[in-house]
């Protein structure tokens, strides 16, 4: 995706788009499914940023990707709410050095280490589908970093996480149970469980 | 010209219709995925398969019976930890000889133990249901169905369901992308009426462990001054399918667990007054990984709010930050 369309998006997100410009951008985003996903990924990003941040787009601009998004109108709703806009806060801004938003970079750098595929198996992403996109930590460097909210790496005893699991799984579908309940058993042992909790555990 | 149709014309039509419906419905790659469910939990299985995720791999076994309405469950750890997992009826203990501790969860009877979510038209907007071919997989004839998600808010599946069991012999967790994040995959399978009851004893010895249990019992009225939470916002698609208050083993207090579901993917919210103990100071928000699994976790009016399921990381962190208390909890027993 070229520069001038990336910051057109971003002035689309902003409002700062002039209407007519506006209009070819949505029309181009119904149709352009690597774009669309693009939106629909700001959208998690914003919503999870704005939700700290009290940032809001605006009406007319959620009217018009309503609009637009004509096939995922569930994503475009999550992309727009009622206006709490405030002049010259954007929540997304460019950044020449590619900083990360700490919150979903945290969030996302554990799960990415997974992603490498069995050497010989069957992994083809060939049937990857077209609407898929750019993981979140990928894009996340264009994202300004929330200053009030730090994420770090759960400390919750690991009683208390297998608690989590546990009730979890009861409410899982039966495949999805099967792969959260293995992924427990077969987990790092100890790898969450502080100094003190271990003691309290041995008294 | 035909008269008008009789009432018992008229059923027979409608029961034509409903059947030929019903042919066509069961080739409905959906159908498979609802036949699977069936199988895993309906059927007597014991199996072993390998887990792979992060390109670690190991063996696990897994029974699963039903006998007279009451079903037990055993998976356990071949070559690792040792972890297992031994349910029975509304019990479920995780055995951890690591930790030398044995967690029990007690769900009340009236609770269903199962509430998984169920694939319908609904989940057709979020996610790309196919069946791709048919394959031989150990000797077996299977249907493969991708289940693709829409959006980066959920993970999708590829199956691979034995045509004759309907059980998966082969499952694959994908990204958004496509790319695998943990895959399962049977290296035997038996399917057989009757199971002992000594196949759901645990391998390891408990001897000095410790025991922690929950109070059990049914859903408590929440008591004066307790809040009620909900999502302000949610994923598209998403929907809140249970509100209750239970004691998780170990806790001091009784538990809100909200469950966000989109058909497929389900996501468990527990609210807890925040301990002092090991509390998370104010403004920090803690995340973990576990398998294809997300833990977020914050604090919000002296409540710690964690998000935990089978999705994305910035699913379970857009979730967690948008519960909120919406007021006091009405009195009485919580809904479900």
């Amino acid at each position: 995706m070229n520069e001038e369309l990336d910051s057109q998006l971003s002035a689309m997100f902003d409002d700062e788009l002039p209407p007519a410009e506006c209009e070819l951008l949505a029309r181009r985003l119904s149709r352009d499914e690597l774009l669309k996903a693009r939106w629909g990924r700001y959208a998690v990003v914003g919503a999870v940023i704005r939700a700290e941040r009290g940032v809001r787009l605006n009406a007319p601009l959620a009217g018009r990707v309503s609009a637009a998004i004509s096939v995922e109108p569930e994503l475009a709703a999550a992309a727009v709410t009622p206006v709490q806009r405030r002049a010259g806060m954007s929540w997304w801004q460019p950044v020449a050095g590619g900083a990360l938003a700490a919150g979903v970079a945290a969030a996302s750098v554990l799960w990415l280490r997974a992603q490498a595929p069995l050497p010989g198996a069957d992994f083809s992403a060939a049937r990857a589908p077209a609407v898929m996109a750019v993981p979140v930590a990928k894009v996340s460097d264009s994202y300004v970093v929330p200053p009030t909210l730090s994420v770090r790496p759960m400390v919750a005893p690991s009683t208390e996480l297998a608690n989590y699991v546990v009730a979890h799984s009861m409410v899982s579908s039966p495949v999805a149970r099967r792969n959260l309940l293995s992924s427990f058993i077969t987990s790092e042992p100890g790898a969450e469980e502080p100094q003190e909790d271990a003691r309290a555990h041995a008294q | 010209m035909p008269g008008p149709m009789r009432s018992s014309e008229r059923l027979a039509v409608l029961a034509l219709g409903c059947l030929a419906c019903g042919i066509a419905w069961a080739d409905e790659p959906a159908q498979w995925l609802e036949r699977m469910n069936q199988a895993l939990t309906t059927r007597n299985y014991d199996g072993t398969f390998s887990h792979w995720h992060g390109g670690k791999v190991e063996m696990l076994r897994i029974i699963h019976r039903v006998q007279d309405g009451t079903v037990s469950e055993r998976l356990a750890s071949l070559d690792g930890s040792g972890r297992e997992f031994i349910r029975t009826g509304a019990q479920l203990a995780c055995y951890l000889p690591d930790k030398r501790t044995v967690v029990v969860e007690q769900r009340p009877l009236q609770e269903p133990l199962v509430g998984f979510p169920a694939v319908s038209e609904q989940t057709a907007s979020f996610y790309d249901i196919r069946e791709v071919g048919r394959t031989r997989l150990n000797r077996r004839d299977t249907h493969l169905i991708t289940v693709t998600p829409k959006d980066e808010f959920r993970y999708g599946y590829r199956l691979w369901i034995d045509d004759k069991t309907a059980m998966p012999l082969k499952t694959q967790l994908c990204d958004a992308q496509g790319h695998v994040i943990e895959q399962i995959v049977f290296a035997d399978l038996t399917l057989s009426s009757h199971i002992t009851d000594a196949a759901f004893r645990p391998d390891v010895s408990t001897e000095g462990f410790q025991w922690v249990r929950d109070g059990g019992g049914p859903p408590r009225a929440p008591p004066p001054g307790t809040l009620a939470w909900g999502a302000v916002r949610l994923p598209p698609g998403f929907r809140m399918t249970v509100r209750s208050a239970q004691t998780l083993p170990g806790s001091s207090g009784p538990v809100d667990h909200l469950v966000f579901t989109d058909g497929v993917a389900s996501v468990s919210v527990f609210v807890e007054i925040q301990r002092t103990v090991n509390a998370t100071p104010a403004g920090v928000a803690e995340s973990a990984t576990l398998g294809s699994s997300s833990a977020f976790s914050t604090v919000v009016d002296g409540h710690k709010v964690t998000a935990v399921g089978e999705v994305p990381p910035a699913t379970v962190q857009f979730i967690a930050t948008q519960v909120k208390a919406e007021g006091p909890a009405p009195v009485g027993a919580r809904d479900h």
